[in-house]
């Protein structure tokens, strides 16, 4: 079972406002802590990086380049940060970390907003978000289960590719609600479906004793990256250098828990003690896939397309989501690698 | 209604108190022993005053009187019989009015609370208003009266069910001395139209000396009687009185006892 | 100047100019609308989102409302009970403050689990919250009426239900009033709440516009919020004004 409603909750109403109160007191400008001089000196350069969520799978390659010493290589020292309903996006824009972990269309939302944070690594090529049912629906596809007799549908309120399924399908027979973090009224109620990653409540549900069924959310055609390091392109022209440095050390850091991520599940098992070894070394199979395809073959772990980003900019401004068109080229960026 | 009709409808009742004790028990602290072996009574229609300082145990022994509270030993007799549970009104020290109540339905509560009909509520209120002045103010709220209006109020409140023994606690002490002394004559001008008994708990001895027929008065605490005093001064008393030598007579009478009363306590 | 202008005025110019710095402020100092959104542009999303907006607020309105009528009537019989005897309110009063100290964030997934999604969840955490202003006040309404008054009824040999309803209540009325105000503005929280875990209303919308970046609708979503914690609270005071109107403090101090 997964976990704090409270910090999600609380940081929901509140984040925005603290961090507005933050940014008067004058933390908006940001460039003061990018503007340290990069590499001057043996010290290591410090980099705060944000994350979204408790330690899972998901973050498997941060925490094997830090057990592996692999940014520390490099000069930096990471410091990590954030956790569930941290506003990543925020946080990022107000200079308060150098790097966070976001979804891909946050990146395109945000920059719609005005904002100017960029992604500089994707995680997971294909989503891992998916919808998870009971599999007696005996549902083949999300088309045959929106299809279906309906039920209720636990869902973080605002997610774009909810919007997407509504535009895509008949949600008419669902009974939309907000997802509050645990997979207790899903196992309670047959005809429940949530939201999940699948590195992590489809496992959960199964040691609990259900029969979960998931389709993938990228089924439908809605398939932005996902667990996507974002910076500020500010940060990018001040210090490329050193998050180039991060991004080779987290390639490799990924590299290595693709291969065996049986050290960094322990570091983050202790970390995290709702969820059990098992369920680390489940969840860590489990998006093996999305993490390493035939284009990350290609072009290297973490690595992103245009072609994608201008999908997920045309989707979210057919969505009705983005006030203005925005420019896909825009959305990612290659940071200086160092040779 | 006359006062002839009034003095058949309600004469007064007799009280008699004897060996009445009182002592109030508090973890942690001495016993206070409130009142202690008093005797006293009061004659059918006989208005009393009940005399001593400050703090003496008065306001106890005329909530005994009351059934407000229990006396510890001795006994405590209104009238013969059920006459504590029907003929009897109390007069606290300040007006202590509902305060969202006009002054006609704070006067009728009592009747309301013996289940009256609104009509027969209704007459006795308005009666009794007229009775102590305050004809004018019966829509008023309490806040929008002076202090005496509201003392007033509060002596039509317990007119109101035509009391056969009234028992008053200083209720006079907070208010100006003109206002005072003109409902002193008020009180005394009730009390000789409608023949109830009285029983006037005061620390003035000008005030006892001016009202009652008789005055009792009392040591500091534990309260006993150390002079029980018939006040020879004409039944028709007004302001000039106050002036006379005659009563000043009186008031000296009183002050004495009241001195050895505060004397021997302190002893 | 009306006794309107007197009350209305100040605020009135106290907002205008809050707003007014907040908004040179915000611009001078070039901040992303994603962090801090100037108040014009609060205002823009608040038109422009008001199909959103405003059955939002119908919704969590009406979760309020029911919530809070639930806190007067539960927080009402409790104080009257508890008042009923030391021993009855020793045994229970601990237990009343439960409602005080209840994280209701922690317990509003279970809210959920027992009332299912939607309003009744939402209402559930309204009133959950709510509750114990409305009998803390009362109860200590209902402890501090006048002693002489209280021998007053019982010389004239009230009922218990008399005593009750002509003199302990009417005398717990400002106290009751007192809770009330509080318990307003709480009930607005706690229908939010309940909202992020239950659904609907503006609870939701503020997720949304969370998840969605939209900083300047988080706000107007907060704002129609507030206003609807200031309306009850004016209904409240209106409510005072017209009952205690004729009643003075100084009737009561004596």
């Amino acid at each position: 079972m997964t976990n704090p409603l409270r910090t999600a909750l609380g940081s929901a109403l509140g984040s925005a406002l603290a961090l507005a109160l933050a940014c008067a007191a004058g933390g908006c400008g940001g460039e003061t802590q990018d503007a340290a001089p990069a590499g001057a000196a043996a010290a290591p350069a410090g980099l705060r990086l944000a994350l979204n969520w408790k330690p899972e799978p998901e973050f498997g390659g941060i925490f094997e380049a830090e057990r592996a010493g692999l940014f520390a290589k490099r000069g930096l020292a990471v410091e990590r940060t954030g956790g569930p309903g941290a506003p990543v996006v925020q946080m990022v824009q107000a200079g308060q970390v150098e790097l966070g972990i976001a979804a891909a269309d946050e990146v395109v939302l945000a920059r719609d907003r005005g904002s100017d944070v960029v992604a500089v690594y994707a995680t997971y090529q294909r989503s891992p978000q998916g919808i998870m049912v009971h599999a007696a629906r005996g549902a083949g596809s999300l088309a045959e289960l929106f299809a279906s007799r309906g039920g209720t549908l636990a869902v973080e309120p605002g997610l774009p590719y909810v919007k997407w399924f509504e535009k895509r399908y008949d949600l008419s027979r669902w009974k939309i609600v907000p997802y509050s973090y645990s997979v207790a009224p899903f196992l309670g109620d047959p005809e429940m479906a949530q939201q999940v990653f699948v590195t992590a409540e489809p496992i959960a549900a199964r040691r609990q004793g259900a029969d979960p069924q998931v389709f993938l959310v990228a089924e439908s055609g809605f398939d932005p990256y996902t667990a996507v390091v974002i910076t500020r392109r500010e940060s990018l022209r001040a210090n490329g250098a050193r998050i180039g440095d991060f991004v080779l050390a987290l390639q490799e850091g990924w590299r290595a828990y693709l291969d065996d991520p049986a050290p960094a599940n322990a570091v983050m098992g202790a970390l995290n003690t709702e969820m059990d070894a098992e369920t680390f070394r489940l969840g860590a199979a489990a998006q093996a896939p999305l993490v390493e395809d035939d284009f990350t073959r290609r072009h290297g772990l973490g690595a992103m397309s245009l072609e994608r980003w201008a999908t997920l900019a045309k989707q979210l401004r057919e969505l009705g989501l983005l006030d203005r068109d925005v420019d896909p080229q825009s959305c990612f960026a290659e940071p200086v690698l160092q040779d | 209604m006359t006062a002839a009709e009034a003095k058949r409808a309600a004469p007064g009742v007799a009280v008699r108190v004897q060996g009445a004790r009182r002592v109030f028990r508090a973890r942690g602290e001495p016993d206070v022993v409130a009142v202690d072996g008093v005797d006293l009574g009061a004659a059918p229609g006989e208005f009393v005053a009940i005399l001593g300082p400050s703090g003496c145990g008065k306001s106890t022994l005329l909530r005994m009187i009351a059934g407000l509270d229990r006396a510890d030993a001795g006994t405590i007799a209104v009238g013969e019989g059920d006459a504590r549970d029907t003929a009897l009104a109390y007069v606290f020290q300040d007006a202590h009015l509902l305060p969202w109540r006009t002054v006609e339905d704070n006067v009728a509560l009592p009747l309301e609370l013996r289940g009256r009909d609104a009509a027969t509520r209704r007459d006795a209120a308005r009666r009794a208003i007229e009775q102590v002045g305050l004809g004018d103010a019966a829509r008023r709220h309490p806040a929008q009266l002076s202090g005496g209006m509201r003392m007033r109020a509060s002596l039509a409140r317990a007119l109101v069910t035509e009391p056969r023994l009234l028992l008053l606690d200083e209720p006079f002490a907070a208010l100006d001395e003109i206002t005072r002394q003109d409902l002193d004559d008020q009180l005394r001008a009730l009390w000789r139209a409608t023949g109830m008994t009285v029983l006037f708990v005061t620390h003035s001895i000008a005030e006892a000396t001016f009202l009652a027929e008789r005055a009792i008065v009392l040591t500091r605490r534990p309260a006993r009687v150390v002079l029980e005093h018939a006040i020879d001064l004409p039944a028709e008393r007004d302001a000039a009185l106050r002036g006379d030598a005659r009563f000043a007579a009186e008031t000296r009478a009183l002050y004495a006892a009241l001195a050895r009363g505060n004397a021997s306590a302190a002893a | 100047m009306s006794r309107f202008t007197e009350a209305v005025l100040p605020p009135a110019a106290t907002f205008v100019a809050t707003t007014l710095v907040a908004e040179l402020a915000i611009r001078a100092a070039g901040v992303s609308p994603l962090l801090l959104p100037a108040p014009s542009a609060v205002a823009r999303a608040a038109v422009r989102h008001a199909p959103t907006l405003w059955p939002a607020l119908a919704t969590t309105a009406q979760a309020v409302a029911i919530g809070l009528a639930l806190s007067t009537v539960v927080g009402l019989v409790a104080a009257i009970a508890l008042a009923s005897s030391r021993w009855v309110e020793r045994a229970f009063y601990p237990y009343a403050i439960f409602f005080q100290i209840v994280p209701i964030v922690a317990i509003a997934p279970l809210l959920v689990i027992w009332f299912g999604y939607g309003i009744r969840a939402v209402i559930a955490a309204a009133f959950i919250v709510s509750v114990f202003p409305v009998i803390a006040n009362t109860l200590a309404g209902l402890r501090s009426v006048d002693p002489a008054l209280r021998d007053l009824f019982r010389l004239y040999g009230a009922s218990g239900w008399a005593r009750l309803t002509k003199l302990s209540l009417p005398w717990a009325l400002p106290n009751v009033l007192t809770g009330l105000r509080v318990a307003a503005g709480l009930a607005v929280i706690g229908a939010i709440v309940g909202e992020f875990v239950g659904g609907g209303g503006l609870g939701v919308v503020v997720l949304e516009a969370m998840r969605q970046q939209r900083t300047d609708l988080v706000f107007a979503a907060v704002l129609h919020a507030a206003a609807l914690g200031l309306a009850l609270f004016a209904a409240v005071n209106a409510v005072s004004r017209l009952t205690l109107r004729r009643w003075h403090t100084q009737e009561k101090d004596a």
